[in-house]
């Protein structure tokens, strides 16, 4: 590096894996709590293991999310001043919000379920706990339904946001791609919610994986993957060929196509009306999948704007 | 009328001496390995007997749009009453958002403070005293001009009337208040 002579100094990145964890983790968060509370709020034979799966997976992800946000801030002890100070023109402010909005409601969420549980005798407590807490449980478990209702909104704005964030910056060439060309309807969100929801409903499947049927979910996980899969297929032909290369290209096609995509749709399909014991493969390959996606977009992004 | 803040860069008058480079570092305390400014060589491009080499000084480019201080989410970037893009160190929490929007790579991470830093047109210590930035003062083939575009008589309006001038990354649409003028250099 001569900044006198040579080229100008190769600066770092700004945001690097600790923020892909981020967003990862921020997607995940969303799409357990909507897979947990769509399951609690439509179905029928409301499988219960897939309920408490998703509504504490959400928490604890969007918990450790923030908190690897914070350690990545050159001021982290400032986190703070994100609430005293707003700008509405920034998504990052107005996204500051939803996510602690939807971090309280996940946590309550998570809270209210567990209640449940306790109450059903699922959880080994004491005998005076189980009794307070089947007591309680009456009373406030009326909250679960509007709880489940406004976090699955908020749920669907954390996993959008983190799309925005990125296609907010009008100066990046991936980041702000817009869908199909249309004007003023940006990318990003779009396949971030997409993700979000597959990669969600995966660890949340993960979690549940000795349930009895699954077949409902593992259906949604496969029109989810052939929907991202058009999604990236308009992403290629939407941005320069530039932005999937070099190191890039290899994190693009084994992490977020083969071992995301196409690997788990192809066993989901296969297993489906086969084998019952695919979910954690399939679903594994799904999360990895998305990890891999939010490095690829945040990293290429910054190196080939 | 407001004041308007401008920098001419004359190519032709820079001899990379980086006098510019170690003025800012002595006028910012900027921490070491860290630059508000920088001017680089480009080239040398062509063979004999058409080589040529010339340097860009490379800093903030005070944009009339600026996109980092659309994306601050606490308001720390931000556009003073002439003009100039600043940063409140105070509320800047560091979150490097604007590091990702900024086009010119203008703005890295403070070391020492954490939060972001960038070329101020040396807007508090010098400018708003009635002197010119640093780097400008020190200049010492006359290449760098500071003045107030508005004011009709100021030596930044006469050389952007008299010369073609070019912004960086215009299609950016960021509207920079620094100007290049690569005239017996490119």
């Amino acid at each position: 590096m001569d900044i006198t002579w040579g080229a100008s100094a190769s600066h770092e990145l700004a945001w690097g894996g600790i923020i892909a964890i981020y967003l990862f983790l921020a997607g995940v968060a969303g799409g357990a709590f909507l897979t947990s509370a769509l399951t609690e709020l439509f179905s029928k034979n409301r499988q219960l293991k897939v309920i408490r799966a998703g509504a504490y997976i959400a928490p604890v992800a969007i918990l450790i999310g923030l908190a690897m946000l914070v350690v990545d801030l050159g001021k982290p002890l400032s986190f703070w001043k994100l609430i005293l100070y707003v700008n509405f023109h920034s998504v990052m402010s107005i996204g500051t919000f939803i996510i602690s909005i939807f971090t309280a409601l996940a946590v309550v969420y998570a809270y209210l379920v567990w209640m449940a549980a306790a109450a059903e005798k699922k959880i080994q407590i004491t005998v005076a706990g189980q009794e307070m807490a089947a007591a309680k449980a009456t009373g406030i478990q009326s909250w679960r339904k509007p709880v489940a209702v406004i976090g699955s909104l908020f749920a669907l704005g954390t996993a959008t946001y983190t799309g925005f964030l990125l296609s907010a910056v009008t100066t990046n060439g991936l980041w702000h791609v817009s869908f199909l060309g249309i004007e003023g309807i940006p990318f990003l969100p779009i396949l971030f919610l997409v993700s979000a929801i597959s990669a969600g409903l995966a660890a949340t499947l993960i979690g549940a994986v000795d349930c009895s049927d699954l077949t409902a979910y593992k259906k949604a996980d496969i029109i989810l993957l052939a929907i991202e899969i058009i999604l990236l297929a308009v992403l290629y032909t939407s941005v320069k060929a530039a932005f999937f290369s070099g190191g890039m290209a290899t994190l693009f096609w084994l992490g977020v196509v083969v071992v995301g995509l196409l690997l788990p749709l192809v066993l989901a399909i296969y297993g489906v009306t086969k084998h019952k014991n695919l979910v954690l493969p399939v679903c594994g390959m799904v999360v990895v999948g998305g990890l891999c996606l939010r490095y690829f977009v945040v990293y290429s992004g910054q190196l080939f704007r | 009328m407001a004041k308007q803040y401008v920098m001419v860069i004359q190519a032709s008058k820079c001899i990379g001496c980086q006098a510019c480079t170690v003025a800012c570092k002595f006028q910012n305390e900027v921490p070491e390995g860290q630059y508000r400014t920088k001017s680089p060589a480009i080239g040398p491009t062509g063979t004999y007997p058409n080589v040529k080499l010339y340097f860009e000084k490379e800093a903030c480019q005070m944009c009339k749009n600026a996109p980092c201080v659309g994306v601050c989410p606490t308001k720390a970037s931000y556009y003073n009453e002439d003009g100039v893009v600043l940063v409140d160190a105070n509320k800047c929490i560091g979150c490097k958002y604007c590091m990702t929007a900024c086009p010119y790579d203008a703005r890295f991470l403070n070391e020492e403070t954490g939060a972001a830093d960038k070329c101020s047109f040396c807007y508090e210590h010098r400018v708003s005293q009635g002197e010119k930035p640093a780097c400008v003062s020190t200049c010492v083939g006359g290449a760098l001009v500071f003045g107030d575009v508005n004011d009709p008589n100021s030596e930044v309006k006469k050389l952007l009337d008299k010369h073609k001038a070019e912004v960086r990354k215009p299609e950016f649409g960021t509207h920079p208040n620094v100007y290049y003028i690569y005239e017996g250099v490119k």
